[in-house]
């Protein structure tokens, strides 16, 4: 009885320390939201520290809850779903997923030439990549079913070659990183013309993979997008597990160890990271002072985008083994590092969460009315379209959003690290690098969201 | 289980006799066979899994306590540096 009080206790105070570290940063870092920035009223460091100091402190808390048997309860709470047999929902969704992309394509070619109104350019990216993305981790991965060259792959004959088992998901890792560079370096948000090309391209060589290796192999493993939603769909508190569908808490499903089975999938959660952070670092005023010398040693702008990226991707990864190979040698363990890389990959998933959360719910508010009003009038040029001002409160949900996907992590980490080692020790052991990683995540990304915006420098 | 193990080989290894993952720690194994193989140990095993699990509290106690101490000094920082700052 004392040491369940004592634990309360420890829990209570942790959490008004958080909460109060929470409400600092949320006064002082202006807005996640809607892409402005504002300046910030206490020193950077400052800033940096308290949001590294918030991380470490969630940490210090998780590690007080030694009850293997209550992490087991929180871990296994859920209810199962029943599945209805009908094929009507299934057969609807992947209509109207087609529907979409019929629409992306005729209204991005032949719609609007202004974004604002471009039903195209809305339906992409306030749509599905904010609107979409957002339920699937909030909600439930409905992309599978929705996927419309998946619906088409359906109709189409397979040649069924054997993926190559060593390529496993790098192929999806590599195009991952080209999406987020074609993203951020190219006007696809601007010019439907261009992100219809662009989808249009897509979707050849997603339907060319499907075609040779089989609709199923190529999804699962190859295609980065219906990888990068089935990732985000596990951080959902509806989903699959080995019991059918299930409601269970959010994010409690990455603590099993079935969800990455190797260094690729690794891969690909730190790439997944890596790209909201870059997105953010190539608008600050350090980026383009970093810029400048190096293009005016007469190395070209267009080589410096995709270097930077490969070479953040790789320092991301580097961080994220280097706290492997720490975990194995202050556990003692015998466990190879692979094992133990895998296990601690899926938590980060839920920082990703955190973060698209914090950078796409002020956008996706701001814009959702112009897409409702480029829905209504597809095809004629409505002139002003109506946007939504969040109140002012509203620039603390993206801070408060960064923060719960960092104590998801914390918190989903600790529980698979109970899974994995046998002594409680050793596994509150194992996460001190993991931790220190997670700072370094945080810090990087919180700087980058406390510096002003500025244009994409030499583009 | 797909687990791979990685045992230096200068070092001993108590390995699991239900499945065969190996450990540094004799007590880490007795933990082991406790948490993953209940059903399975006879009483020697039981009465090992207990002695591990309770020898363990007691570094769990002091743990609890740095790590109290150490939330206290970070939230006590931060909030000095804010009033000064």
């Amino acid at each position: 009885m004392t040491t369940r009080r004592r634990r309360v206790v420890g829990w209570l105070a942790g959490a008004v320390s958080l909460l109060l570290a929470a409400g600092t940063v949320s006064a002082h870092g202006g807005s996640l939201a809607g892409g402005g920035r504002e300046s910030i009223t206490v020193p950077t460091w400052l800033f940096l520290s308290t949001g590294g100091a918030a991380v470490g402190a969630s940490f210090l808390l998780a590690s007080f809850v030694t009850d293997r048997s209550f992490i087991h309860r929180i871990h296994n709470w859920g209810a199962p779903l029943t599945v209805s047999d009908s094929r009507l929902p299934g057969v609807l969704a992947r209509g109207v997923g087609l529907a979409g992309y019929v629409t992306v394509l005729v209204i991005g070619f032949f719609g609007p030439p202004t974004p604002r109104t471009n039903l195209a350019i809305l339906l992409v990216w306030v749509g599905w990549w904010a609107g979409l993305a957002m339920t699937t981790y909030l909600i439930g991965n409905t992309w599978r079913t929705l996927n419309p060259l998946d619906t088409i792959a359906l109709v189409l004959p397979s040649l069924d070659r054997t993926y190559p088992d060593r390529a496993g998901a790098w192929p999806s890792v590599v195009s991952l990183l080209a999406l987020i560079w074609l993203e951020v370096v190219s006007p696809l948000a601007d010019d439907p013309q261009l992100l219809a090309t662009a989808i249009v391209g897509y979707s050849v060589l997603t339907l060319s993979g499907a075609v040779v290796f089989g609709r199923e192999t190529w999804f699962a493993e190859a295609d980065p997008v219906e990888r990068v939603f089935r990732y985000y769909g596990r951080v959902a508190p509806i989903g699959y597990d080995e019991r059918g569908l299930r409601l269970r808490l959010p994010g409690m499903d990455l603590s099993t160890p079935r969800l990455v089975d190797g260094r690729d999938e690794v891969a690909f959660i730190v790439a997944l990271l890596w790209g909201t952070t870059f997105d953010g670092l190539v608008t600050t005023p350090t980026w383009r002072d970093l810029m400048a010398p190096l293009v005016g040693a007469g190395v070209p702008p267009h080589v410096l985008y995709p270097l930077a990226l490969v070479v953040g991707f790789g320092l991301f990864l580097g961080a994220y083994w280097l706290a492997v190979r720490l975990s194995c040698r202050l556990t003692d363990t015998y466990l190879g590092a692979d094992t133990v890389a895998k296990r601690f990959a899926p938590p980060l998933l839920a920082i990703a969460a955190g973060y698209h959360f914090a950078h796409y719910l002020g956008y996706f508010l701001v814009v959702a009315p112009a897409l409702w009003v480029a829905l209504l009038s597809p095809l004629s040029d409505p002139g002003a379209v109506p946007i939504y001002e969040p109140p002012g409160w509203f620039a603390g949900v993206g801070i408060a959003a960064v923060v719960v996907g960092h104590l998801v992590a914390i918190w989903v980490a600790h529980a698979a690290a109970y899974d994995t080692f046998p002594s409680r020790i050793q596994a509150i052991r194992s996460q001190y690098p993991f931790i220190a990683v997670m700072v370094f995540y945080t810090m990087t990304s919180l700087w980058v969201i406390s510096r002003p915006e500025v244009s994409l420098p030499y583009l | 289980m797909t687990d791979d193990y990685d045992v230096p080989e200068d070092e001993t290894a108590y390995e699991c006799g239900y499945c065969g993952r190996p450990f540094a720690r004799e007590e880490w194994l007795a933990l082991h066979r406790g948490l993953d193989h209940p059903a399975q140990l006879d009483d020697e095993q039981v009465a090992a899994f207990r002695a591990a699990h309770d020898a363990e509290e007691s570094t769990l106690g002091n743990f609890r306590l740095r790590a109290l101490g150490a939330l206290v000094i970070i939230y006590f920082c931060l909030l000095m540096i804010y009033a000064l700052v």
